[in-house]
């Protein structure tokens, strides 16, 4: 097969870019250098920001080396990278090994190509293991060498706008109050798989509205409105949720259905709670009049404040048929209000005898010939009247921290609350002239709304003050151009708080930070230990992690319910939870890396291990459970949740899972088809009843497509076991699924265990992918060349801790792409 | 919401929409609303923008016949009503988006920029992304200077889903149509509340004073904001400003803004509900946002709206019409005929949200006829066939009441696309010299 495809160098690029890829599954083990430990603890003690150190076995006399190495670039590589041909737009002839730091950039690209033993292309002549071993150690040596002596920062933007997340991050941390930001602001444009990326954050004057509107509506909320208005909340429940079982945490144990709804109650008073239901499928017309009255609890905070009783509706009935009311006196604050029947373990003899659900689904209502349970379909918070009071809520509780008896106090205290608000949101001690901006809205407002008042008014004013919305990092002043400089403390506090916890920094940081200590290496280890700790470092799980896995897309996920009638929002919820539940396990109990796929034993609920045909789970909260070979599933791979977003509504993709698996997993984003790629001839209508492999393998017929399928679908394929929902399956259209495949070098493997060898044995290409994800993420711009030195560097001190979170995280805060910067460059030009 | 025209004392009741989803406009709103201010009794004019992405299969939309007497193919069946109010073109290329050599190979990333803007956008998955500016735009900096907003942006899927961009183009070249500049894109609004709220802004009244009131507070933030904005970017380079200078010229525009609002502080605005959350279905969501728009129109709170009808490279099934695979999936139709049906399914659903709009402004009066009679309603996809990312022969329709000769169907003859824009830019009286890359407006009589 490989010399059908090649003739020499005269090819098309196509066969080039696939030859590329044909190899890229051959043992990585060239090229990638050892740890060395001792190297990381002498490190430490210097102080510096972590440097990459050279390989074993590298060799140290430039003369040699170059020599030697020139000698193999000639005869494995300018053969096709000369000058003339140019193949993929890249030419070795000229490049000097001697001075590697002339052209870092295409070394850089060439040392990728050697860690994945990519080059030279299958079927071409390749030097033998130890020297192919012993040169990509050479240049490994050589370019974290050039690092060292010439250390290249970046630069990213020096105007970074918070994101929508960490906005709300920021309120809540600020503020004390807890709020949904995407009912606020727009959705932030993403770079390189991130929203967090400064020179993508734009703004525009639709989001300068939001930005006002929001900050009028938060500072109300949080400092209490005394001129609260009469308002309306509607919180819908999804019609494809099951409410078979105790819907929430939050609800009782002995409760079926129903929702527990978060609302914040804007102050002291009374509210009405209006509850409607779904309307019931009548099975015959006796069922209309045989649905017997059914009790529904209506708890705030889990105290039941009303028992109401109602019939329910046909569903052809006006929706507020059969709806519930109740005026509960509430106090303001963030409340559940949870809305819920009793369970009954007690059932009359009826003409149709309830049947237990299971196997039912919520997007048909079917239900064997039972009278269908009554459904809650929306809850409706109306209210305050008579509004009593501001109350004692979180957030008033936060931002009061002192409360002025006289009129004579009020102005101290004023100041007192402001500066502390402004130092918090501002990310830095406040100046006399920040204090005044803020008091000065406070005095205006005074002698109209009170002091209470006055101060929401400045706290509007705080939320839309630039020095909020963007994290500045100016060069310092008479920094030469182009030069580097580490990035002063308080910068470096607003960049890990903003890494670890997509928030603003809290008051211990920014202490350490004024005094200046933060930078030194012990307390900067000790610092991301302790945020790591910390709570707020889940933002790592729903921020980090759900956008690297493409877990934000398990909410627009819209399978078909006719193939997949077992689909409904119980299963949504419960796959995104698993995925959420095993990343946050791996963080808090500091795993290695490795083990996202390596892991025997995920979390689960009655509801998904059904799902996956695991026995013995019952109940619909989530515990960890033990994973058996016989049960298919364990690592991330074997998540329902990663399965559903690699797949089509309709059906499962192989070539989509291979690819994500080789972006998000192999850091290798295979090109696209090239231009003159044939259409796949048009097949006539069996082709539609064809296994979806085989339909797939078409692809690999074609000579020109086959380079690059080659690569992508055997990947797929071991995952076609699992549909496009996640579940388990041994057959697909009648014949059983063949989930075996091979590697462009010839390495068989099979279904998900096989993957896992597989991947088990690019280990190290693993942990260097996620530690470069993990560097965009917390950097906030796209990595570079220039960056690749110290995620080697990174990786390298890992695996002597078991490549563990902690380890890739502490790395990445001591390099210097983080704590260093380049100065803007002579004619505003972009770093090279 | 329940905002009513009089002075509301402040216990009112504001109430949510639950599960209704339609805007209960009341009739007797309506000629009070129609009486919208006018400058020299002429009247004003309205610029709608509803994009479709992955345009239609070959054959789908170029009709057989021209001039008046020809055959609406099927999608476009649910148009038939507003014939004489249609000129439908075909033969218009979206000439930007044509592949040039070391563009990635994808396409979707170009469509709406060239379509929109008359751009080839820079072929990068950065941030040194760079359009143009888009027809809708070009309109209100005209349109927009006696309107409290110049424009409404709005569309029906967020844009925090992974892996939802073109393959080497940047995020922002698929999420937004609108651009205010080569660099300043505009966000699409997803979210019917947050729609709501722009209209009608946070002081939860339509009484005159209040609203004035509420205005006059916006505007002394705004200015203190912009002297403290000013001191920081004191020292910076224009480089690293360039987002930075963003946000201080959103600063001015939105000052801009109150202070027309302020003005117009007195005006009636209708009694409505504000919608309780985002609908469960396709045409419920689509109906809501259109409904929105109209409410806009009808309060003179814009006149320049763009409604992303579908985005590219959506996987949106359409379960309603019994369509289970995702639209982007089935615009790769590959000739085969069970796609090639569900993918003129969609298109004919998407018409028919169309004919929705249409019908809806032909059943508003506006001074002397009906909102329709005075607007401009562009109908259009960057893609001709999608199943190779074919800009070619793209599907294009306009609709309008007295500016548009209707009730034809123009045939041309490999026309730039930004060419049409510009017609009707001018025809809208706008003094626009070009877009994008067009070189000069073809006739539309």
């Amino acid at each position: 097969m490989a010399e059908r495809l090649w003739s020499g160098c005269r090819r098309r690029r196509a066969l080039a870019t696939s030859a590329v890829l044909g190899v890229a599954w051959l043992q990585a083990s060239a090229g990638v250098a050892a740890p060395s430990p001792q190297n990381s603890s002498q490190r430490r003690a210097e102080g510096a920001p972590s440097e990459s150190a050279s390989a074993p076995g590298a060799s140290k006399t430039p003369g040699t080396g170059a020599q030697h190495d020139a000698g193999l670039l000639k005869r494995y590589c300018i053969t096709c990278h000369n000058n003339r041909l140019k193949t993929a737009e890249l030419s070795l002839e000229t490049i000097d090994p001697a001075h590697v730091a002339k052209d870092a950039a295409t070394w850089e690209k060439v040392l990728k190509k050697l860690q994945s033993g990519a080059m030279p292309p299958m079927g071409r002549p390749r030097p033998d293991a130890a020297a192919y071993a012993s040169f990509a150690s050479w240049l490994t040596g050589e370019l974290d060498g050039v690092a060292r002596a010439n250390p290249k920062p970046g630069r990213p933007a020096t105007f970074h706008r918070l994101n929508r997340v960490e906005y709300q991050n920021a309120v809540r941390d600020i503020l004390g109050l807890e709020l949904d930001s995407s009912a606020l602001l727009p959705g932030d444009d993403a770079a390189f798989g991130f929203d967090n990326i400064g020179d993508m954050l734009t703004v525009s004057p639709d989001l300068l509205d939001r930005y006002l509107s929001a900050a009028n509506k938060i500072s109300r909320l949080a400092v209490g409105d005394t001129s609260v208005q009469l308002g309306s909340a509607m919180y819908p429940i999804s019609q494809y949720l099951l409410q078979a079982d105790r819907m929430s945490e939050d609800l009782p144990f002995s409760s079926r259905g129903g929702a527990a709804i978060r609302h914040y109650f804007p102050a002291d008073g009374e509210y009405t709670l209006k509850v409607r239901f779904a309307g019931n499928s009548p099975i015959g017309a006796s069922s209309m009049r045989e649905r017997p009255p059914q009790t529904l609890d209506v708890r705030i905070d889990g105290d039941r404040v009303a028992q109401l009783t109602t019939t329910g509706r046909d569903f052809e009935q006006p929706a507020d048929v059969g709806a519930v009311e109740t005026k509960v006196m509430v106090k303001a604050g963030p409340r559940v209000v949870g809305v819920s029947f009793p369970r009954s373990t007690v059932m009359a003899e009826t003409r149709f005898p309830q049947l237990f659900p299971w196997g039912n689904s919520a997007a048909f209502g079917t239900n064997t010939g039972s009278v269908r349970y009554l459904n809650v379909s929306g809850v409706e918070v109306t209210g305050p009247q008579n509004p009593q009071g501001l109350g004692d809520t979180p957030s008033r509780q936060r931002i009061f921290t002192c409360r002025p008896t006289q009129t004579s106090q009020e102005a101290a205290c004023a100041k007192k609350i402001l500066g502390g608000l402004a130092r918090r949101a501002y990310r830095r001690s406040v100046t006399p002239a920040d204090v005044q901006v803020l008091l000065g809205f406070y005095e205006k407002a005074r002698a109209e709304r009170g002091f209470d008042g006055a101060m929401q008014v400045a706290v509007e004013r705080l939320l839309v003050d630039p020095d909020f919305l963007f994290r500045v990092e100016r060069d310092p002043v008479r920094t030469a151009p182009g030069s580097n400089y580490r990035v002063d403390d308080l910068a470096l506090a607003s960049r890990l708080s903003f890494f670890l916890w997509s928030s603003v920094p809290d008051e211990e940081l920014l202490q350490l930070a004024e005094k200046g200590t933060l930078k030194q290496p012990a307390v900067l280890e000790a610092q991301v230990k302790r945020m790591l700790a910390d709570q707020r470092s889940s933002s790592l799980v729903t921020n980090f992690a759900a956008q690297w896995l493409y877990l934000r897309n398990i909410r627009g996920a819209n399978p078909d319910s006719y193939q997949f009638p077992d689909w409904d929002d119980n299963l949504r919820v419960a796959l995104a939870r698993e995925t959420e539940l095993f990343l946050d396990y791996q963080f808090r109990a500091d795993r290695g890396v490795p083990e996202l796929l390596t892991a025997d034993y995920t979390f689960l609920n009655q509801r998904l291990a059904r799902h996956y045909g695991i026995p013995n789970v019952y109940g619909e909260h989530f515990r960890r459970v033990q994973l058996k070979g016989e049960y298919n599933r364990g690592g991330l791979l074997g998540h329902g949740s990663i399965q559903l977003v690699t797949s089509f509504a309709n059906r499962t993709s192989p070539v989509v899972r291979g690819k994500w698996l080789l972006e998000n997993f192999l850091n290798y984003t295979p090109p696209p088809p090239p231009p003159d790629v044939p259409d796949l001839p048009a097949v006539g209508k069996d082709q539609a009843k064809l296994p979806l492999r085989q339909r797939v393998e078409n692809h690999r017929k074609n000579p020109v497509c086959a380079g690059c399928h080659n690569v992508m679908d055997p990947l797929g394929f071991a995952l076609e076991n699992y549909d496009a929902i996640g579940r388990y399956r041994v057959r697909d259209e009648g014949s059983v699924i063949d989930s075996s495949g091979a590697t462009p070098d010839g390495t068989k493997f099979e279904g998900l265990h096989g993957l896992r060898s597989i991947m088990e044995k690019r280990q190290v290409e693993f942990v260097a992918t996620v530690t470069e994800k993990l560097l965009v993420y917390a950097i906030g711009r796209g990595v570079e060349y220039y960056d690749q030195p110290a995620v080697r560097a990174i990786v390298r001190d890992a695996a002597a801790d078991n490549y563990r979170w902690s380890s890739l995280i502490q790395g990445i805060v001591k390099g210097i792409p983080f704590q260093m910067k380049q100065a803007r460059l002579p004619e505003e030009k972009v770093a090279q | 919401m329940i905002i009513t025209k009089k002075a509301i004392p402040r216990r009112t009741v504001l109430r949510g929409l639950g599960t209704t989803l339609a805007l209960p406009l009341l009739e007797s709103m309506v000629p009070a609303l129609s009486a919208i201010a006018k400058t020299d009794a002429k009247v004003a004019r309205r610029f709608s923008v509803v994009y479709v992405a992955h345009g239609y299969a070959p054959g789908f939309w170029t009709p057989k016949g021209t001039g008046a007497d020809y055959e609406l193919t099927m999608p476009l069946q649910p148009l038939a009503k507003f014939r004489d109010r249609m000129l439908l073109l075909s033969g218009v290329d979206n000439t930007a988006a044509l592949q040039r050599p070391g563009d990635p190979r994808g396409g979707h990333g170009r469509m709406a920029p060239a379509f929109m803007c008359g751009v080839h956008a820079k072929p990068t998955q950065g941030a040194d992304f760079q359009a143009g500016v888009s027809v809708d735009q070009i309109a209100a900096q005209h349109l927009g200077k006696e309107t409290q907003l110049p424009s409404l942006q709005l569309s029906l899927e967020p844009v925090d889903f992974s892996g939802s961009c073109d393959s080497g183009y940047s995020c922002v070249y698929t999420n937004t149509l609108c651009w205010r500049g080569p660099t300043m894109p505009l966000p699409m609004e997803d979210n019917p509340r947050a729609v709501f709220e722009r209209l009608f802004g946070d002081s939860g009244t339509t009484e005159g004073r209040l609203r004035a009131k509420r205005i006059r507070e916006k505007r002394s933030i705004l200015d203190s904001v912009l002297d403290k904005a000013r001191t920081l970017s004191e020292g910076t380079s224009a480089s690293d400003r360039r987002l930075f200078d963003e946000y201080l010229q959103s600063i001015r525009d939105v000052e801009r803004r109150l202070e027309t609002a302020e003005a117009q502080s007195s005006r009636e605005l209708p009694v409505v509900a504000q919608p309780a959350a985002v609908p469960q279905t396709f045409p419920e969501y689509a109906k809501l946002m259109l409904d929105l728009q109209i409410l806009a129109y009808q309060a003179d709170l814009t006149r320049v709206s763009t409604f992303m009808l579908a985005k590219e490279l959506s996987g949106r099934t359409y379960p309603e019409i019994g369509v289970a695979e995702g639209h982007h999936a089935l615009s790769h139709h590959g000739d085969m005929e069970d796609k090639l049906s569900m993918l003129t399914k969609v298109n004919a659903h998407h018409t028919s949200m169309l004919a929705y709009f249409l019908d809806r402004l032909q059943s508003i009066p506006d001074g002397e006829g009906t909102l329709l009679d005075h607007s401009v309603v562009l109908y259009g996809s960057g893609h001709g066939d999608p199943n190779k990312h074919d800009p070619i022969n793209v599907p294009l329709a306009i609709f309008g009441g007295d500016l548009i000769k209707g009730g034809r169907h123009v045939h041309h003859d490999h026309q730039h696309v930004a060419n049409v824009h510009l017609a009707l830019l001018h025809t809208l009286g706008v003094p626009a010299e070009s877009v994008g890359d067009g070189n000069a407006a073809i006739s539309l009589t």
